[in-house]
């Protein structure tokens, strides 16, 4: 029985990977007993007892690498956890900062390097499209509203506006556009990315790269319905050989370690990088239910096991996220709000 | 009295039946919030607080008021002390 | 034997707010600066009260010396006046071996005053009054100029001495930082500095041995560094393919971060700020592929913040407790951004003199004036305080014992704890005497 630590078990609107992970876990070759992380005591995870036996309050990342590291050697000590598989964006510059630390101490993690996390930042994205042969929108990327009022006039609308890291809007009219520009100042800051809106079908690889250039398992899938924070909701699988091998040059070529997803618009023969993650997407279930368990083949990466590479899976797998309700007693919760822990 | 509704745990988790709102309080809080159930006067919890803790009754005081003030900007209490 | 008494506390819950609260407290305790009581230097010294690390200040920078000449052969750290011009601070850097980095006239007299000589002075700035302008030159300073209009300043002091001056140009450039620093100097993408230096070289009194550029403060892009260095030095050996001048040395500025909290970053400092090795290695290696070998100009760096934020503590007392409208707690203290100017953009650290029993509640932190602008920390996380309660915030040492303001009160002592831990006064309290000095009534007033 190994003892893992996941979290990301934020199952709302918009949704943490913790869940997807946590069921491709269960339903691996290892035998696992699962600690939840969560930031906030009423992550759902936190509640669901059946997928998860023993659940922790993390401090926020920002309060500091000391208490973050405390806590998880509290959390090591308290449940003899082995292994942490992190899956939020805010959360993995620590992990993996700590990476070393956390491994002097045992715990072991399967993540990307520093430099590998930086090429998230979308002023990255043309480097990478161009490093694995394929393109990005039309992207310009502007550290002023007077550059941003130029490029405007010298764009197609609709156009994306999007920040470094975080957000990006739609718009359609320059107003709208100016609307979003000033949003993503006022809370992230510059630059800002304007790119222009490729048609096309909108599909995603999500992998395990092992570091050296390989890689354990690729599954594409494109999108069929998205909620209206851009979620998806329904999905399918595919096997677009173009996205598969520019999913297989990025590993190659970047030597990427640990879980990622890359973001693609597919438009003929022309791919489109819309976006890099670091980690697990949400909708990871979907890669466990056509048989390649990417998430016990991290563990078991992270074990320093040698997974499956196996990553022969069926086109046309239909994926169906659903809600679900739980009632409960106020007993769990008190106990998370007094304790940190259940 | 709007504390009679109150669940209160030994653990100081404390849930208003009435509007859904949970709280926590801390040691001293919820002795403050027994001793209030129990009918005594601020003055008399202060006491018990300057027995308790060794602090003094002024500052017991003091702080019991702060306590109530808060409880008060809940809804969870009523000006009127005694 | 009593229990520890917490003053009581009562919080409500709320979705989003239920978050992890016990792994952050023992980090929030401070009990001595470099090994003296807090409390003993309050009651020494007064509160509020600027503390500073002599054995920081120097193990400080005989890091970064250390660091960046492991990477390149010749460096020359020239110490940030405006960071902070205290003359003891600027002493201990001076004594390591730092020049000065002025970029005014009162600056440049008070590194005189210090007994730093001219030809030690880097003169950078956006006004360099003409007077001062012509003591540097004769003095010998290194002169970086910002605008055509002191290069006409400096071409008519060259008439008057009859000899060639020896001057540094200072270029902005795009290195792929935001936001780009693009008011000061001669732009380098647009062809400016090139038109500027053909300009020069027409007029034959001044001659271009030094490039500068300072690209911002606290970058947290190493690589930014190593974009301006390489464009430095481009721009060097073509200066010196079609002007045959011979530049003697790139002054890359300072800019460089302190593991301070900018606000607006989400990750603590420790992740967000790359180490300084980082820097050094990019600038070093941006360098030495591009310069033939052998023929190394001198590497100037200006750092101030990443030298003496880290070194500078505020020692402060809670003076008033309150309740705000929304329940949370606040702290009037009696220090606010009167004393910390730079609380306007980082979040400080914030720590207690001793344990507080209780658990951590939003707070915030005002300081003693009467204007709403006057926050020290908008949503601090500490265990109930007592009036009297002594905080230390830090780091504070960059920017805030220059730029902090004289009003409705007085501007408090400043110490330094000196390597043998002895705490000696190196700024006095201001008296009314101080701030009335330079007033006059006139005589139908009195």
């Amino acid at each position: 029985m190994v003892k893992v630590a996941v979290s990301g078990i934020n199952a709302v609107d918009n949704p943490g990977p913790g869940l997807g992970i946590i069921k491709g876990l269960r339903e691996g070759e290892t035998p696992v007993s699962v600690v939840g992380l969560a930031y906030d005591a009423m992550e759902p995870g936190i509640y669901l007892t059946d997928l998860i036996e023993r659940a922790y309050l993390l401090p926020y990342p920002s309060e500091g690498e000391a208490p973050f590291l405390n806590r998880l050697l509290y959390i090591k000590e308290k449940e003899g956890l082995e292994v942490i598989i992190p899956a939020l964006d805010a959360e993995l510059p620590l992990f993996i900062d700590l990476e070393a630390r956390l491994s002097s101490y045992g715990l072991k993690t399967f993540l990307p390097t520093q430099k590998q996390f930086k090429l998230r930042a979308k002023d990255h994205l043309p480097e990478v499209a161009e490093a694995i042969g394929i393109k990005t929108p039309h992207t310009l990327v502007l550290a002023s509203y007077e550059e941003f009022m130029k490029a405007l006039s010298r764009l197609k609308f609709p156009i994306m506006v999007k920040g470094l890291f975080y957000k990006a809007f739609r718009a359609y009219t320059q107003a709208e556009a100016q609307q979003y520009f000033h949003a993503i100042v006022a809370e992230w800051g510059y630059p800002v990315i304007v790119q222009e809106v490729v048609k096309g079908e909108e599909m995603n690889v999500v992998g395990v790269g092992d570091g050296e250039g390989g890689h354990f398992g690729l599954v594409a899938i494109k999108k069929l319905w998205i909620t209206s924070l851009g979620k998806i909701w329904t999905g399918v699988t595919v096997t677009h050989s173009g996205l598969l091998t520019a999913a297989e040059s990025f590993v190659k070529h970047f030597r990427w370690r640990g879980a990622f997803e890359l973001e693609t618009i597919v438009s003929g023969d022309d791919i489109y990088l819309i976006e890099i993650n670091p980690r697990f997407p949400a909708w990871i279930y979907f890669a466990v239910g056509v048989g390649i368990n990417l998430p016990a083949r991290l563990l078991k990466a992270a074990l320093g096991g040698e997974p499956e590479r196996a990553w022969d899976y069926p086109a046309g797998k239909l994926y169906i996220r659903f809600t679900d309700d739980l009632v409960t007693d106020l007993e769990v919760f008190q106990r998370m709000v007094t304790r940190g822990e259940r | 009295m709007k504390l009679k509704r109150l669940a209160i745990s030994e653990e100081g988790f404390v849930f208003d039946p009435e509007t859904g709102n949970s709280y926590t309080v801390n040691e001293t809080g919820l002795l403050i919030l027994k001793k209030l159930r129990e009918g005594l006067s601020l003055e008399e919890i202060a006491e018990i607080m300057n027995e308790e803790y060794g602090i003094s009754r002024e500052e017991a005081l003091r702080d019991i008021q702060d306590f109530l003030e808060a409880m008060a900007r809940f809804g969870l209490w009523e000006e009127k002390y005694g | 034997m009593k229990r520890p008494y917490q003053k009581p506390t009562i919080l409500k819950l709320q979705v989003g707010f239920l978050r992890e609260k016990k792994s952050s407290l023992s980090r929030m305790v401070r009990q001595e600066i470099d090994g003296v009581p807090v409390a003993e230097l309050a009651e020494k010294f007064g509160s509020p009260l600027f503390v500073f690390s002599e054995k920081r200040l120097r193990e400080q920078f005989r890091y970064l010396k250390r660091l960046f000449e492991g990477h390149y052969p010749r460096v020359e750290f020239s110490w940030s006046y405006k960071t902070n011009y205290l003359d003891a601070i600027c002493r201990i850097f001076h004594q390591e071996g730092a020049t000065a980095e002025v970029v005014s006239n009162f600056e440049y007299e008070k590194a005189r005053r210090l007994g730093v000589p001219g030809d030690q002075i880097v003169f950078n700035g956006p006004y360099k009054p003409k007077e001062i302008l012509r003591q540097a030159v004769l003095e010998g300073a290194r002169i970086n100029v910002d605008s055509l209009d002191e290069i006409l300043d400096l071409e008519e002091i060259a008439r008057e001495t009859g000899e060639k001056l020896r001057i540094g140009l200072r270029v902005n450039m795009d290195t792929g930082i935001y936001p780009r620093w693009d008011r000061f100097g001669f732009n380098l993408e647009s062809g400016e500095v090139l038109n500027v230096a053909r300009r020069i070289a027409a007029g034959g009194r001044l001659e271009v041995v030094g490039l500068h550029c300072h690209q911002g403060t606290f970058i947290l892009e190493p690589e930014a560094y190593g974009r301006a260095a390489e464009k430095l030095v481009d721009l060097s050996q073509k200066l010196e393919n079609d002007f045959g001048w011979t530049i003697e040395y790139l002054d890359l500025g300072g800019g460089f971060p302190s593991r301070n909290r900018l606000k607006g970053l989400y990750l603590p400092p420790e992740v967000a700020v790359p180490p300084l090795s980082e820097y050094a290695e990019k600038i070093a290696r941006a360098l030495l592929t591009r310069l033939p070998a052998g023929d190394y100009p001198l590497l100037i760096l200006e750092t101030g913040r990443a030298l003496v934020d880290e070194a500078g503590f505020l020692i402060t007392t809670v003076r008033a407790l309150k309740r705000l409208p929304d329940g949370r707690r606040a702290y009037i203290l009696d220090a606010g951004v009167n004393l910390l100017f730079t609380a306007f953009w980082y979040h400080f650290r914030v720590e207690v003199e001793r344990e507080i029993p209780g658990p951590p509640e939003p707070c915030v932190l005002y300081g003693p004036l009467c204007m709403n602008i006057d926050v020290v920390e908008e949503s601090a996380l500490l265990p109930p305080l007592a009036r009297g309660t002594r905080l230390v915030l830090s780091p504070v040492g960059a920017y805030n014992v220059t730029q902090w303001m004289q009003f409705i009160t007085y501007r408090p002592r400043v110490v330094l704890v000196t390597e043998n831990g002895n705490a000696e006064v190196i700024r006095e309290a201001e008296t009314l005497e101080d701030i009335v000095r330079r007033e006059k009534i006139p005589e139908h007033l009195k």
